[in-house]
């Protein structure tokens, strides 16, 4: 083992209960890896609030914040369903069949029109 | 079991509550000055952690005697209270904390195993418990432990002084209670405490060995062992009951 190093940062993600996902918890400043579990331990698990943690050198992280992938310059936005104006289409195919939207709540008044 | 030792389980009570409320306290007064943000939360929140046994066993002694927990705790004279030496050294440095408890933390892990499964229900379901928390604590102490004698500088050279300080009171958790025959007698107990002391040697020695740290000697008056606290606790002691002295008998 090496002497006592500098801090690194390290990431902690936590699983709150069984099922969950991981999430994002916050990161600790430790040396090494084991004494960085034994702070996520303490800083994100000390109150039975995780059931699992997952603790990664911020440094082995692979990071992609390049706009030109990211965001990139020219119109995207037909790559959105947004394009589609699905919601007229919808209707009118209930109208035919009888049925409501799903989920939707019952109707106080009939729609004038 | 037959009849329970009462005299005999209440002695037992009284020494591991007084060293889990002794190390508690000692240890939290790292809160605020440990060596990083991370450790010190650490350490707070082990030291609490220990508090939080100690107010499990003064629940148990406060049931077995019929008297109130917080009074077992607080209301004693110093020179009642049953902790072991090892733990009357003061704060110290950092490496004197380590040092304790990763002395501590290890003879209490001999003892508890002792107590598992032993004939007291209350005792044995929580020493369970305790077994469950107490191996984080030795991960995390066993882990500073590593790497303040891995260095060749100031580390290495305070835990070195640390552990000559401490050498001669190391082996006090294991200091004969009065009367441990009954315990053993009732199933409680698994071995008497010399007994005890062997396995945690055994326990240690790879440890001491691979780190090149000198094994603590046997007490010199193992009889002595959890009497005779001395200043450093009579400040400890002024520290932990100046609230409740402060109005005594009020409800807090």
């Amino acid at each position: 083992m090496p002497a006592a190093t500098e801090l690194q940062a390290w990431e902690v993600f936590r699983q709150e209960k069984d099922g969950d996902p991981m999430r994002h918890g916050g990161s600790v400043m430790a040396p090494d890896a084991e004494l960085a579990t034994h702070y996520a331990r303490e800083l994100f698990g000390r109150r039975q609030e995780s059931v699992r943690l997952w603790v990664v050198r911020r440094g082995d992280i692979h990071d992609v914040a390049d706009p030109d992938l990211l965001q990139p310059p020219l119109d995207r936005s037909f790559k959105k369903p947004g394009g589609y104006l699905m919601r007229d289409k919808l209707a009118a195919a209930r109208a035919i069949s009888g049925e409501s939207k799903p989920g939707a709540r019952p109707p106080r008044r009939t729609p004038s029109t | 079991m037959a009849v329970v030792p009462k005299v005999a389980l209440g002695e037992l009570l009284r020494s591991m509550a007084d060293d889990e409320f002794v190390i508690g306290f000692s240890d939290s007064e790292w809160t605020g000055i440990a060596p990083i943000l991370e450790e010190d939360i650490a350490m707070s929140s082990l030291a609490q952690d220990e508090i939080g046994h100690a107010a499990a066993l003064y629940g148990l002694l406060g049931t077995l005697l019929d008297e109130d927990p917080d009074a077992l705790a607080y209301d004693r004279r110093p020179q009642e209270y049953r902790h072991c030496r090892l733990l009357d050294h003061g704060r110290g440095d950092w490496a004197m904390a380590i040092a304790r408890r990763y002395l501590y933390d290890s003879a209490d892990a001999v003892r508890l195993e002792a107590l598992a499964g032993g004939a007291w229900e209350p005792l044995a379901d929580l020493v369970g418990k305790l077994i469950r928390e107490e191996r984080y604590h030795r991960m995390h102490v066993g882990a500073w432990l590593e790497r303040l004698a891995h260095d060749d500088g100031e580390a290495r050279t305070r835990l070195l002084v640390a552990l000559r300080q401490l050498q001669h009171d190391a082996a006090t958790v294991f200091a004969p209670l009065p009367d441990e025959v009954a315990l053993i007698e009732a199933g409680i107990l698994a071995a008497p405490m010399p007994e005890l002391e062997g396995r945690w040697r055994q326990a240690i020695g790879p440890t001491f060995a691979e780190l090149d740290l000198p094994m603590p000697p046997a007490a010199a008056q193992p009889e002595r062992g959890r009497l005779d606290h001395g200043d450093a606790f009579d400040w400890l002691w002024r520290e932990f009951t100046s609230v409740r002295r402060s109005e005594p008998g009020v409800s807090w």
